[in-house]
């Protein structure tokens, strides 16, 4: 405490923007429930952006962080990231990144350290239980690394080596973790288990877990009417809006062109199509190519605003994008990156729960089986599951509780 | 991606060095036998880097340092004289010199010569003749050279066998190294090391001169500076006795590490770092010995 104040060190996951935009609701939360509450950020870009625009604080120490996203980069291919792989492969930066964490929180006292994905904080604190020094609480919308067929014997054994020595941390300190938090329901946990002598994913989750529900950035009862909101940015009566959009990594740049090379057919088809390319902060606009008609921008600040006006998104299969789309009952075409398991695997389990969306294969989709998509789920009416609200007050709740 | 890039490198004696960071003092990481190479450090360097100067370099036979297949190139004095020339060409006029495995003998041999330029002495999972190897790695050290009737366990340390399956050699002494659970990915990086170089030229390293245990602990007698053990209690590589006796000549700290292996730098790199950042500050606070050219004697 400092002059009588709480103070919450928080570390969002830089891998891609989601993580970001539901800690700052969260964030916001915990102010309502513990005023005067300090939050810090040790956070990297692309979530330095956000927070930046949302006013909120970064730690100076911040700009020590090894960067992770631009790792991810490093190590994918085209529309490929095999995520696993290239998170161990992160191991020194990882372990670089909690050493900045552990000089900050040797010199500042904090009351509580909230890590959502932030696996090296995780990680290195049940490795070293006798570095916890303030509450600390973990979040997560996935539990478990899970290998992808056509990693054979060799993955599935690493995966629940690795699955392994998670179950191990948690029995053998569960003093570290003060709260784990879900975000999401027990629903959305896949089948599997976390390794052939492992318990199921499900199970053990339920067991270590609190669930706070889907945790959206905003809410979208404050969006308000659709029309007024087409109308506020910009959409003419009558078109037809694409937004096309592959969140915060550089990961994504194939599919903006494959997608971009489906417009003209797309446009044959639906005369009033308007298609609007968000390249994202780490994809230059300029590096795409130019295309009669089409749209295409850097980062668009209240990009969710756009996914709940559209009449269509194409996405990735990240769970951030593809669950506000869910939530806003938008028809979206979704292209999970091969090799990645959270979005081959646990994203998809969720969004069938919630029957949304439609899965394409990357490799198997050509521009004109991307056009017919396009126009056949163009403004289609769509009977999702209805995603909860109130996720990051639950969270935050949950976090405040630890500041009582 | 490393966590860092560098900020300087160079070869000298053939020999590849990196300079991270600019703080104060240096410390040198001093790299083991030549089945890895500088990136051992990788845990190490960036947060040192952030607070101090670190300078790293490949030894004499892997990664991007000269190979050769003439023993005496490997001879620990050898080695000695290229951690002296890497500091010369990076600027480093005294240092904490850090060394893992094999390379404690380096470093106290230049501990010795050179006292003036040593701040301190970090010592992980040292390899000194001062107790005995494993029983069953001392049995077949002794016949290095033989065409034995096993391949074995520590059978494959063996110069006819790193000629037939060098590869094979490499995964068991990596698996030898990490005797910890869940270490797949420390594990698949020692290899893919060890296959940066080749059985001839570890067949060489094999064969060149070390210390001898007399020699060892006369050094080790006359050492001045503040000295630290770290050392696992389940090496299986180089026993926990080793580090014991170290520490016990030298009168240095010892940091025994239970259920911790031959590398504790990669495989419990928090509590590696946080120790050796204690010595680091610690040496900054002492005051240097006085430069000078009339240290003792090198004996050797």
């Amino acid at each position: 405490m400092r002059n009588g104040r709480k103070r919450v060190l928080y570390i969002s996951s830089p891998i891609g923007l989601g993580h970001a935009r539901r800690d700052v609701a969260i964030a916001q939360e915990l102010r309502r429930l513990v005023p005067g509450v300090e939050i810090d950020w040790l956070a990297q870009n692309p979530v330095t952006r956000v927070l930046e625009r949302e006013g909120e604080r970064v730690h100076p120490a911040s700009r020590w962080l090894a960067n992770e996203s631009g790792h991810m980069e490093s190590e994918s291919a085209e529309h490929d990231l095999h995520c696993f792989q290239a998170w161990r492969e992160m191991d020194e930066i990882l372990l670089a990144n909690f050493m900045v964490f552990h000089d900050v929180v040797r010199e500042e006292r904090y009351d509580l350290w909230v890590g959502d994905e932030a696996w090296e904080l995780d990680y290195y604190l049940h490795e070293n239980p006798g570095e916890k020094r303030a509450a600390y609480a973990w979040l997560t919308d996935f539990v478990g690394w899970l290998p992808m067929e056509d990693g054979g014997t060799h993955e599935a054994f690493l995966t629940a080596d690795y699955n392994a020595e998670m179950v191990e941390h948690i029995a053998q300190h569960p003093e570290v973790r003060d709260q784990a938090l879900f975000v999401g329901n027990p629903e959305d946990i896949v089948p599997d288990r976390l390794g052939p002598e492992l318990p199921l994913v499900r199970d053990w989750t339920e067991h270590h877990f609190d669930f706070a529900g889907y945790v959206s950035g905003f809410d979208q009862a404050e969006l308000g009417d659709r029309e007024r909101l087409r109308a506020e940015l910009g959409y003419r009566p009558g078109e037809h809006v694409c937004i096309v959009t592959v969140g915060g990594s550089g990961v994504g740049e194939a599919l903006l062109r494959k997608v971009m090379a489906a417009f003209p057919a797309a446009k044959s088809q639906i005369p009033d199509l308007r298609m609007i390319v968000v390249a994202g902060p780490r994809i230059d606009p300029a590096t795409l190519p130019a295309g009669d008609g089409l749209e295409v921008y850097p980062y668009v600040h209240d990009l969710y605003r756009h996914l709940a006006a559209c009449d269509l998104a194409v996405v990735q299969g990240g769970l951030t994008t593809a669950m506000e789309l869910t939530a806003g009952k938008r028809p979206f075409i979704y292209f999970p990156l091969k090799h990645h398991f959270e979005q081959n695997l646990h994203v998809r389990h969720r969004l069938e729960r919630y029957g949304a969306g439609r899965r394409m294969d990357f490799d198997e989709s050509e521009p004109e089986d991307i056009a017919t998509a396009i126009a056949e789920e163009i403004g289609r009416e769509v009977d999702y599951r209805e995603v909860e609200t109130g996720g990051a007050r639950r969270a935050a709740g949950r976090l405040a509780e630890l500041l009582a | 991606m490393r966590a860092l890039e560098r900020d300087e490198s160079g070869v000298v004696r053939g020999v590849y060095w990196e300079r991270f960071g600019d703080g104060e003092p240096t410390v040198v990481f001093v790299p083991p036998w030549a089945i890895v190479h500088s990136r051992v450090w990788k845990m190490q360097v960036p947060y040192f880097a952030r607070h101090f100067r670190v300078v790293v370099f490949d030894p004499r036979g892997n990664g991007r340092s000269e190979r050769s297949d003439d023993p005496a190139a490997f001879a620990e004095t050898e080695y000695a004289e290229d951690l002296l020339a890497v500091m010369d060409a990076s600027g480093t006029e005294r240092a904490v010199l850090v060394s893992l495995s094999l390379g404690a003998q380096r470093t106290l041999v230049v501990a010795d010569s050179h006292p003036e330029r040593v701040l301190a002495l970090g010592f992980v999972a040292p390899a000194l003749p001062i107790a005995p190897l494993h029983p069953e790695r001392a049995h077949y050290a002794a016949r290095f050279e033989e065409e034995l009737d096993t391949d074995a366990g520590w059978a494959k340390s063996n110069a006819q066998y790193w000629r037939r399956d060098y590869r094979g050699f490499v995964e068991f002494f990596i698996s030898r190294i990490f005797t910890e659970p869940h270490s797949t990915k420390q594990i698949e990086d020692g290899v893919a090391w060890g296959l940066e170089t080749d059985p001839e030229t570890l067949i060489a390293t094999g064969l060149a001169e070390n210390l001898g245990e007399e020699e060892t602990r006369a050094i080790c007698s006359r050492l001045r500076c503040p000295v630290l053990v770290m050392h696992g209690e389940d090496d299986a590589v180089r026993p926990m006795a080793i580090g014991e006796e170290l520490a016990a000549i030298t009168s240095a700290q010892f940091v025994r590490m239970p259920g911790v292996g031959h590398c504790p730098q990669a495989r419990k790199p928090v509590q590696v770092n946080l120790t050796l950042r204690e010595l680091m500050e610690s040496a900054a606070r002492s005051p240097p010995a006085p430069l000078s050219t009339t240290g003792p004697p090198t004996e050797r």
